[in-house]
């Protein structure tokens, strides 16, 4: 096959700083990094392709040709929502519930400080309008939509100049003709306002979910669209014949057309392509349950994959500030990274959650921090080499002040000054990173019914393998991976998601009291929606596979549990919806309750609060090799370094990774520096190269 | 079940013995894997649990107490219950052999009169031993139950003249006999209460008791019992250090605060409460001498146990709020409560409202007592509401359902000194999550009309408070609705000049002829179609409203927080042009000369000084 005929796929994330690139040829990966262009992020795009091209030995334009496929991860809707310059945003709601977006139903971040200043509002209260209007929990409409005040409220909008119009009313996810009328009007009374409809957005209860999420989405999706079109005929320009595929939190990729429907769904879709990289890596690993944590410059993501899969989920996600209601895979974050700042806050030593961030960065970057850092303890330690080739060889750390700020820190604590000191300092703040981040993985376990102990461990990010084994230690985990793709992880995410639809729709009702004609037309409109956008996307219907699913609760509760009804099902085969419906998810959701919460209740009747229809296709993704046959002699370590690994300084051998390969095996203490991250292998714990090349640390 | 046995559970309690010698960063590290373990099992029954008070309001919290009855740890959930639970675990600790309490018991506490605050916030409790069987600490979850099993559902009574009347007490009930649920125990307790949902939130604490309990043991056996018990040594002894370290920023002195509440359920008028804070050196006491103690009152009687909690809830709004809040707090801080009066109920008293008022009226005092010297932090954390309206009624199978009306609002966030309030409620207190119009009306009979913020519904001020809530309802079968209207004649008070927030009023039968407005108390039983609106005090002022900033004026004036009418009437601000057409522009001209005719001079002159 010559190259031109080559079908290749391309998954590209664009990071802060990194625009990552992950090249699918055949089974093959070939991962590349370029800096981000952040005046206009297609561009850096752009010359990243141009690499790759080049590499193949082809023109920009033959390449884009024999590209099957391009999937991208995009940060945009998140630097909007961090930068608070979106678009400028109206909301027109129903009468009498003007606030529940600033009430945030009592939510504070920081319930004991009464200096906690509110957040930056998208829709101030002058343009948050509200019409006379209501529709009930049945459907029914209480009071008819009063057109004329709709063409007031946007006229006022108009005179404050908006440029993007969220619209929430009660109940419209069960009845939305209310919210449809009011787009016609508003089409006629605000051209070119792009238009949110909360029905569309997250048609689902409660209001303050739904409206926020709406709000949110209205206030990035200007932005959001302009960009992915910029994009898009860029590379159309570029020569490229096929749908772009974009990342959405959920962790499944679908086109730009899909996504311009509801851009939120971008938001946090980066963290998501991590998890979904480490799921489909730990399944070929035979791994299907992982803890995967991903530490990087300023914080320590960390998240949960099940049964091979990483779960999503479409509640309280707070980000920014704003709730966000779309259905996202989990992530927990905790501003714990190699930049955050070691401090002592009242006789108490503290790591972060502040971060040098990239710019002065840590001291030991040499561009004029002078706070100490996660990093700099580690080059206290001796964990990380001031030796050459930091960061793939980009740059040097440095020692200079480095002890000094560590001499500072131990004087705090009321200890000496001294060069001992100062490592102890160091290794203090160690201890205490480590603490904040075991404790943080325990909370993201929190009240899933999961024993850490259970999981295997997957390491990923710029300094999550120096770290890893030490939770791991904590946690009970004695397996922990770490893939030699790990710094391009999310990019490596985005080749592996596949194109994916999940939407939902409400429907309350007690599980012996279903309507099955009401169930049937609900999931007719998802499946319809699947069918359309996987037909646009050039997706042939029996290549969908569909899980039907149904959300449960005991009358209550405030969270359902979802669970599938139907799995691996056919796209529109709805021959599951009869009579003994009711009977089988009351067992199912049985068995989940149990599962979760180790007990039911006995005499109750849990109600559907909705259906879903989670659809995919599956696409060719990386082949990830395992296991062990591959031999090769003893490792030859570098040299040795003086380090702590916590069990006080020692000569410790040093291993580059370029010089290992499959079969190699290190028993710690031991440092192995690859070119963009440092794997500690601790003592008692031994480091084996599988056939892939990949890491797994065991506890021996 | 006296005053004697109150001056017990208020005693100071001596450190735990041990021969370790902790340092700060593993004492912290420990530290995080209590707080740890707490947000688990809050977590774990904020999602298992199915009353909305619990699993949507998060009325719920999760501590450890340690084995000399301390609270060592409470750091998840409704801070109000957090300072309450280890009186009651002091009671079990007093009783350990005569209740045979041992390794795998889970306890339930709610007795007024036994270190508890009012009967439906359930404390569910288990103790954890080192391997070596020595008790170390019990772990805590404490959560409001919809019902009490007393008169009236949900447990306010309003007339009630004992607790007898408000529902059963527990002052330590074994639910779980060394691993094994006590299943006529657990049936009686749940017997006793309404709702059918009971039976699996009392499930849910228990299963939360027992997860919490067995990580606390991993972390005791991780570490080894003697370095635990210096590291609650240690955690408690430093945040009494950083309390007294805060005090001493404080100028000396005594200052006061006097609140008064409308009336009792009676109407009895003019409650008081009154409290000294004194600040000498590094220590503050708070002395409720002078707060009413007048025995035919009803429904004001505030439990000991919930009055020591009040204070300290709003003591640790006013200082850094880094600060771990547990027994270094009571260390810190010297509580005097007479006798008798209605923060220190005698026996038998009924519980339940009091837990509103004078409860929150305590804080209140605290706040403006230190709003003299802590301006920056004078943010009173307390609801002014009465009782909100609840509505009880009967499904089609003949259910008991009640909405409590802990709905999304805005009541009570007034300023401080530097910032305007904001948000639904103050969150030191409740933390609560309110509840949304779209569940309610799921489960409910009832239709949301309205929950919108009333303009000029907060306190002006140099900063001014968030404007209160009008909550109106319809109910759309017959049902009973029940209220306590206070905070009218004595609404939510400014603070450093500022005004006072607006009077709470409610109002049943709107828009027919049958209309009234609830002056004390309502009982009602309301007809289909029937329209309830309450309207909530909204938050006071902070500093004088001559001195705002006028441009903030005309800001809060487009978004309707403030009519056009204040703006020249409470603040002085002269606008020009068009609310209608957004092109307000202050007359700088005409506000300088209108504020120096309304006595601006006087408070310039002021802060010059």
């Amino acid at each position: 096959m010559s190259a031109a005929a080559m079908n290749y796929r391309v998954g590209i994330d664009i990071g802060g700083t990194f625009t990552d690139f992950a090249l699918l040829k055949g089974g093959e990966v070939i991962l590349h990094k370029n800096l981000s262009t952040p005046q206009d992020r297609s561009l850096g795009v752009m010359q990243g392709l141009a690499t790759l091209a080049a590499k193949e030995g082809l023109e920009l334009g033959s390449f884009l040709g024999s590209c099957e496929a391009i999937v991208h991860g995009t940060t945009v809707a998140d630097n909007t929502l961090i930068e608070m310059n979106g678009a400028l945003t109206g909301l027109i709601t129903t009468e009498g519930f003007r606030d529940e977006v600033e009430y945030r139903r009592g939510f504070k971040e920081d319930i004991w400080d009464v200096r906690l200043e509110p957040p930056p509002q998208i829709t101030p209260r002058r343009r948050r309008l509200t019409v006379p209007e209501r529709v009930l929990a049945d459907g029914s409409v209480h009071v008819a939509l009063d057109e004329e005040a709709v063409r007031h409220a946007c006229r006022q909008l108009k005179k404050q100049g908006i440029e993007s119009l969220a619209v929430s009313f009660l109940f419209a996810f069960v009845n939305n003709a209310h919210e449809r009328r009011v787009r016609e009007i508003a089409r006629e009374e605000l051209p070119g306002v792009t238009i949110s409809l909360s029905h569309e957005v997250l048609p689902r209860a409660p209001e303050y979910d739904r409206t926020s999420t709406t709000v949110a989405n209205a206030y990035v999706a200007p932005r959001v669209i302009a960009y992915l079109d910029r994009l898009v005929s860029r590379l159309k320009d570029g020569g490229y014949r096929n749908q772009l595929m974009v990342m959405q939190a959920s962790g499944g990729v679908m086109t730009v057309d899909y996504i311009d429907g509801s851009p939120i769904r971008v938001l946090a879709s980066g963290p998501a392509g991590g998890v979904v990289g480490s799921a489909h890596v730990g399944k070929a690993k035979g791994c299907p349950n992982l803890l995967c944590v991903d530490m990087g410059g300023t914080s320590y993501d960390m998240s949960l994959v099940t049964g091979g899969s990483a779960p999503v989920e479409a509640g309280w996600n707070m980000h920014h500030r704003n709730l966000i209601g779309v259905p996202m895979v989990k992530v927990e974050t905790l501003g714990a990274g190699g930049g955050s700042i070691c401090h002592v806050n009242n006789g108490v030593l503290e790591v972060g959650p502040r971060s040098a961030g990239s710019e002065p960065g840590p001291i030991t970057y040499g561009r004029g921090g002078t706070e100490p850092t996660v990093t700099d303890a580690l080059v206290m330690l001796g964990i990380l080499s001031t030796g050459e080739g930091f960061a793939g060889g980009s740059f040097r750390l440095q020692k200079a002040g480095v002890e000094e700020a560590f001499a500072k820190i131990s004087a705090e604590m009321g200890n000496a000054a001294s060069t001992a000191g100062a490592e102890a300092a160091a290794f203090d703040c160690w201890r205490v990173v480590n603490a904040n981040m075991s404790q943080g993985v325990r909370r993201t376990t929190a009240g899933k019914g999961l024993d850490p102990k259970e999981l295997v461990m997957l390491a990923y990010g710029g300094n999550g393998p120096a770290f890893a084994g030490v939770q791991a230690e904590d946690l009970g985990i004695n397996r922990v991976l770490v893939p030699k793709a790990s710094p391009t992880f999310s990019a490596l995410g985005t080749l592996v998601a596949n194109p994916a639809i999940d939407e939902e729709r409400s429907y309350i009702a007690r599980v012996d009291a279903l309507d099955l004609g009401r169930l049937r037309k609900l999931w007719l409109e998802l499946v319809s929606r699947a069918e359309k956008y996987f037909t646009d996307g050039a997706f042939a219907h029996d290549r969908v596979v569909a899980h039907y699913q149904i959300n449960m609760r005991y009358p209550g509760q405030n969270f359902a549990l979802t669970f599938d009804i139907a799995p691996n099902a056919r796209l529109n085969d709805l021959s599951f919806i009869d009579d003994a419906i009711g009977e089988r998810a009351l067992a199912l959701f049985n068995a989940r309750h149990m599962a979760e919460y180790n007990h039911i209740r006995e005499g109750e009747l849990p109600e559907v609060t909705g259906v879903r229809l989670a659809s995919h296709v599956v696409t060719p993704s990386p082949v990830v090799a395992s296991g062990f046959t591959a031999k090769a002699g003893e490792a030859a370590p570098s040299g040795k370094r003086r380090a702590n690994l916590g069990q006080g300084f020692a000569e410790t051998p040093i291993y580059v990774g370029a010089t290992l390969a499959p079969g190699h095996s290190i028993a710690g203490p031991a440092i192995i520096e690859e070119s963009f991250t440092t794997i500690v292998v601790y003592p008692g714990w031994v480091a084996r190269i599988d056939d892939a090349g990949d890491y797994e640390l065991v506890k021996g | 079940m006296s005053f004697v046995l109150n001056r017990k559970l208020a005693e100071r309690r001596a450190p735990l013995a041990t021969a370790v010698n902790i340092d700060p960063v593993s004492a912290s590290i420990i530290r995080g894997a209590f707080e740890t373990a707490c947000f688990e099992a809050a977590t774990h029954l904020g999602r298992a649990a199915s009353s909305p008070i619990i699993n949507q309001s998060n009325e719920r919290n999760a501590s450890i107490i340690d084995a000399h009855g301390r609270l060592a740890m409470g750091a998840i959930g409704t801070p109000h219950l957090t300072f309450v639970n280890a009186m009651m675990v002091r009671w079990a600790l007093m009783n350990m052999d005569n209740y045979d309490i041992g390794a795998g018991d889970v306890l339930l506490s709610n007795d007024p009169d036994h270190g508890g605050g009012h009967l439906p916030d359930y404390c569910v409790y288990s103790p954890v031993y080192s391997a070596d069987g020595e008790l170390i600490v019990f772990v805590a979850l404490q959560a409001h139950q919809g019902d009490t099993g007393g008169k009236d559902a949900g447990g306010f009574t309003l007339e009630a003249t004992d607790i007898f009347t408000e529902g059963l007490q527990f002052p330590c009930l074994k639910l779980v006999h060394r691993g094994e649920l006590r299943r006529d125990v657990f049936d009686m307790v749940a017997r006793n209460n309404r709702f059918a949902t009971f039976a699996g939130d009392l499930a849910a604490m228990i299963s939360g008791v027992q997860l919490a309990a067995r990580l606390l043991g991993e972390v005791i056996g991780k570490w080894g019992a003697d370095t635990i018990k210096a590291a609650i040594n240690q955690s408690i002894e430093h945040s009494e250090r950083r309390c007294r370290e805060e005090f001493t920023r404080w100028p000396d002195g005594t200052y006061e605060g006097t609140v008064f509440i409308d009336h009792d359920t009676m109407g009895t008028k003019d409650i008081k409460v009154h409290v000294a804070c004194t600040v000498a050196g590094d220590s503050l006491t708070v002395d409720l001498t002078g707060t009413d103690d007048r025995q035919e009152l009803v429904g004001v009687w505030n439990t000991f146990a919930n009055s020591r909690s009040y204070v300290m809830t709003q003591v640790g709004a006013m200082i850094d709020p880094t600060i771990v809040k547990n027994e270094g707090m009571f260390n810190a801080v010297e509580i005097v409560i007479p006798e008798g009066c209605i923060a220190q109920p005698p026996p038998n008293k009924p519980a339940a409202l009091g837990s509103f008022h004078p409860a929150c009226e305590i804080t209140e005092a605290v706040c403006v007592a230190l709003s003299a010297i802590a301006p920056e932090r004078a943010q009173p954390q307390l609801y002014k509401i009465g009782m909100p309206n609840a509505v009880i009624g009967f499904d089609d199978n003949g259910m008991m359902w009640m909405d409590q009306g802990v709905d999304c609002r805005s009541m009570d966030t007034s300023a401080i000194q530097g910032i305007d309030g904001w948000g639904s409620c103050p969150s030191s207190l409740g933390n609560l999550l309110l509840s949304q119009a779209e569940d309610a009306e799921c489960r409910f009979p009832i239709l949301n009309i309205s929950r919108e913020m009333t303009i000029d519904g907060g306190g002006a001020g140099q900063w001014r408070g968030s404007p209160g809530s009008l909550n109106v309802k319809q109910v759309l079968k017959p049902t009973s609705a029940m209220a306590w209207m206070v905070s009218a004649d004595h609404p939510l008070r400014g603070m450093g000049g500022g005004d006072d927030a607006i009077p709470y009023s409610n109002h049943f039968n709107v828009g027919t002829p049958e209309e009234y407005k609830v002056e004390r108390t309502a009982q009602a039983l309301l007809q289909p179609q029937a329209v309830i609106a309450y309207q909530h005090g909204g938050g006071a002022g902070f500093g004088p409203p001559l001195l705002r900033d006028a441009e903030q004026v005309k800001e809060d004036v487009l978004d309707e927080y403030v009519s056009l009418t204040a703006a020249r009437a409470k603040y002085g601000v002269v606008l020009t042009g068009s609310l209608e057409d957004y092109t307000l522009a202050v007359d700088v001209e005409a506000t300088a000369t209108l504020r120096k005719d309304m006595g601006v001079g006087e408070f310039t002159l002021e802060a010059a000084e």
